[in-house]
């Protein structure tokens, strides 16, 4: 089966697009602790390297290192990586993370197509065991809820369960399977709905960042503590629901640095449950001109105007302008 | 030449423990979660003394914590004095102390333990109907009394008796605070709570099958039932057996009463395995070793994934808990005692029809017959509760299907190119790549094989 990357592609998907430019944003903000362009950058390229392109235009970064768990198609993603400086690690995450070497501050971006498993929390726990002060650790998962199954899975169900087919308790079971004993206690079916899978997710994420910093810091004196702090909770839908969650690893005594960043001034920036709900308003490159020419607003006296638009587009549009994307149809000769 | 013995002062070598000694080496071996657990264990032999026909419903045990507190309240009828006295605060276990028939504290460390490993300060208020006490205790004070080595004494700081109290307002609250450092930073951890909740849900799962309320910072602990599948073609193994203490302690007193079940339950490999139970209280969970049956050891295969749906419960229970085969901590049993290595082999030839019957089922999955009586069975089976199973009875089950006539046959594998086998297959007008298989190797001994005749 071909991965993930050819049948999405990626460039494509404007919801993540925003992701990929909001987080880019936060990322400049990163200077009070060293020249943004000389942290690393680490994370799954895939074939399109659109995070690692935006990566190093924007922000200048050159120590940038893809991990490609397709060692079949070595050829194909040399041959497509998009800059000289981007080196590629053909094995698991699971098998490379650990033997970085740490010692430069990271920006580490686990961006999975697949749900949470107990593989991406490990990769979690590595980082969070190793990362330099100063680090951001981001984390994209699949939060899509389990559809009703075909009769083939329900009948086999209740073959093996002895009770009849409770697609709540097939949820549980599935997500169990995922998260092991992370899964909080209390969790039930009927939490595995819709946008439920991600606050689910979100939350073991989380716990287990804490766990890890927490088994981190036993050694540590006091000054040296590493302390997280969450930034990122986003969550968008080009087609699969997705969560992602991240956030700033550093010592208890480079706190300074951490609020020189000045995080929170950026609108996205999300340090609780509440997530950042990221919508690609469907329009037209000359409305978006129009919106444009109208943008940023003053207070709120004055109302976005374009024809035929539903507010509540406008009202999204207005919220993401700076980091929509802008897709057009180029024949390259 | 003769030495002269010494007198007087010399003679004596201090060998009486220090405090700070004492509770260093009590609260080492004792992971957190478990020591915890203790202390449910003592509210559960207090609903046992309260109602001793075992129904619990309406007792509650809410257990609350924070970084900064750690609190456990029940509704259990209260510590009674004497049990307070010679026993809850006492280190060790007077030979002469009357415990609580059947209960689950045995080994006279369970609540001091807890309190030493999470905090340095606890308190203790208890009523049952005829009496009251409170116990507050700063440790650090208490270890700090080096005035009097010798004194080793809690004391009560309320204490009444002869009252008459109604039931429903007796009960035990405990709280601890001035936590360790590093159990506040446990308590802190989202985890940390999730693993509590877990290992609540086994340890008490009798317990909590007899209605004790549990909670753990407002959430009700739920527990899986002890189940195996039961159909008019499938049953599990059941055996019931009673050993005297004359014989496993040589001194008359309450009999070891054991129950053994076997059979088969819903597959899982990590849930698959022999459960033990001590009064009760679960102290092994799904084992998979040579503690209970598995492996050469006892001329037993070892686990195996064939046999994830075998599950094997083993209940021993006695009003003398000394005699049961759990050890201090409750995280497993004593393989060394007596009625553990008796109740052992029971448990190994209860096991081997079982495992019997799993391999055929395995070997009925790997060919490709007409008929599945063994995974029929299986799948038509409902889980049943096995208290439910009374009469004693072996483990039956269907035989198996007759193998399938005509030649032995054996299975060929290989690997070739999907673009090749594709287009085989296409060639062939097949839609499996069994069939592809098949189809090209009729082929080929269509045009070769028949060159011998």
């Amino acid at each position: 089966m071909p991965g993930s990357y050819r049948v999405i592609n990626y460039a494509l998907r404007p919801a993540k697009a925003i992701e990929r430019r909001m987080l880019c944003a936060a990322f400049e903000r990163l200077h009070p602790f060293q020249r943004v362009q000389e942290y690393r950058y680490i994370g799954f390229g895939s074939i399109y390297f659109s995070d690692f392109q935006l990566v190093h235009r924007s922000l200048g970064i050159s120590d940038m290192l893809s991990i490609e768990k397709d060692v079949s198609a070595k050829e194909c993603f040399r041959f497509n990586r998009p800059y000289r400086c981007i080196r590629l690690q053909f094995a698991n995450s699971a098998e490379t993370l650990p033997a970085i070497n740490w010692r430069r501050r990271s920006i580490v971006w686990l961006d999975n197509d697949d749900r949470l498993n107990t593989e991406i929390l490990g990769d979690l726990a590595t980082v969070c065991l190793r990362a330099k002060s100063g680090s951001l650790l981001v984390v994209t998962v699949n939060a899509q809820p389990d559809a009703e199954p075909a009769k083939e899975i329900r009948d086999e169900y209740q073959q093996q369960t002895g009770s009849p087919f409770d697609l709540a308790d097939y949820r549980l079971r599935i997500i169990k399977e995922l998260l092991g004993e992370k899964l909080p206690a209390g969790t039930t079916g009927a939490d595995l709905r819709g946008q439920d899978v991600a606050r689910v997710f979100r939350d073991v994420i989380n716990n287990v960042i804490e766990e890890q910093v927490s088994l981190r810091n036993m050694t540590l004196p006091e000054e040296e503590k590493i302390r997280y702090k969450q930034l990122f909770h986003f969550r968008y839908k080009d087609g699969a629901q997705m969560v992602t969650v991240g956030g700033m690893l550093h010592r208890s005594s480079d706190e300074d640095k951490f609020n020189a960043c000045g995080f929170n001034t950026l609108p996205f920036i999300r340090n609780g449950n509440e997530p950042c709900n990221v919508k690609a308003p469907c329009l037209t490159p000359k409305e978006i001109r129009h919106l444009n020419s109208q943008l940023p607003k003053k207070g709120s006296s004055r109302k976005l105007k374009v024809p035929g638009v539903p507010i509540a587009d406008v009202e999204r549009y207005a919220e993401v302008y700076r980091y929509f994307p802008s897709f057009s149809e180029v024949l390259f000769s | 030449m003769p030495t002269n013995p010494p007198a007087g002062e010399d003679v004596i070598i201090n060998a009486s423990p220090t405090k700070e000694f004492f509770i260093h080496m009590l609260t080492r071996d004792i992971p957190l979660t478990r020591a915890i657990l203790d202390l449910v264990d003592n509210s559960v032999d207090g609903a046992r003394r309260l109602r001793p026909n075992g129904k619990f419903d309406g007792l509650w045990v809410r257990i609350d914590f924070t970084p900064d507190q750690f609190r456990i309240v029940d509704n259990c009828g209260g510590i009674p004095i004497d049990i307070a006295r010679d026993y809850a605060f006492r280190f060790g276990r007077p030979k002469e102390a009357k415990g609580t028939p059947g209960s689950m504290g045995q080994f006279g460390v369970g609540m001091k333990r807890t309190f030493f490993r999470l905090g340095r300060h606890f308190l203790v208020k208890s009523a049952t109907t005829k009496s009251r006490f409170t116990v507050d205790e700063d440790v650090d004070k208490w270890l700090a009394d080096t005035d009097t080595p010798d004194n080793w004494h809690f004391t009560f700081n309320e204490l009444e008796t002869g009252l008459s109290n109604k039931e429903e307002n007796t009960g035990t609250v405990i709280e601890v605070d001035r936590l360790l450092s590093n159990v506040k930073e446990t308590f802190a951890l989202e985890n940390f709570k999730t693993r509590l909740v877990e290992e609540l849900s086994h340890a008490h799962a009798m317990t909590l099958n007899s209605e004790l309320a549990i909670t753990l910072n407002g959430l009700p602990i739920h527990h899986d039932p002890q189940q195996l599948f039961v159909s008019k073609t499938l049953k599990p193994a059941f055996l019931e057996k009673s050993y005297s203490s004359q014989v496993l302690a040589g001194h008359r007193g309450p009999p070891v009463r054991v129950k053994l079940y076997a059979g088969v339950s819903e597959r899982s490999l990590h849930d698959g395995g022999w459960y033990i139970f001590c009064n009760g209280r679960l102290v092994l969970r799904a084992d998979q070793t040579t503690t209970t049956v598995w492996g050469d050891r006892h001329q037993m295969r070892a686990y195996h994934p064939d046999f994830a749906f075998f599950r094997g419960y083993a209940y021993f229970d006695s009003d003398d808990g000394a005699l049961l085969p759990w050890t201090t901590t409750k995280t497993g049993v004593d393989a060394d005692s007596p009625i553990y290595k008796a109740v052992q082999h029971e448990m190994i030839e209860m096991t081997k029809p079982v495992l019997a019957f799993l391999s055929n089922l395995a070997k009925e999955r790997g060919v490709d017959g007409k008929q599945h009586p063994l995974e029929d069975a299986i799948n038509t089976a409902r889980p049943t509760q096995v208290q439910a199973v009374t009469r004693p009875s072996i483990f039956t089950a269907p035989p198996p299907a007759p193998l399938p006539t005509g030649p032995r046959m054996q299975r060929i594998q290989y690997d070739k190119p999907v673009t090749e086998v594709e287009k085989a297959k296409q060639l062939l007008k097949v839609r499996s790549f069994t069939a592809v298989g098949e189809r090209t190797f009729d082929y080929f001994m269509k045009y070769e094989g028949e060159e011998k005749d």
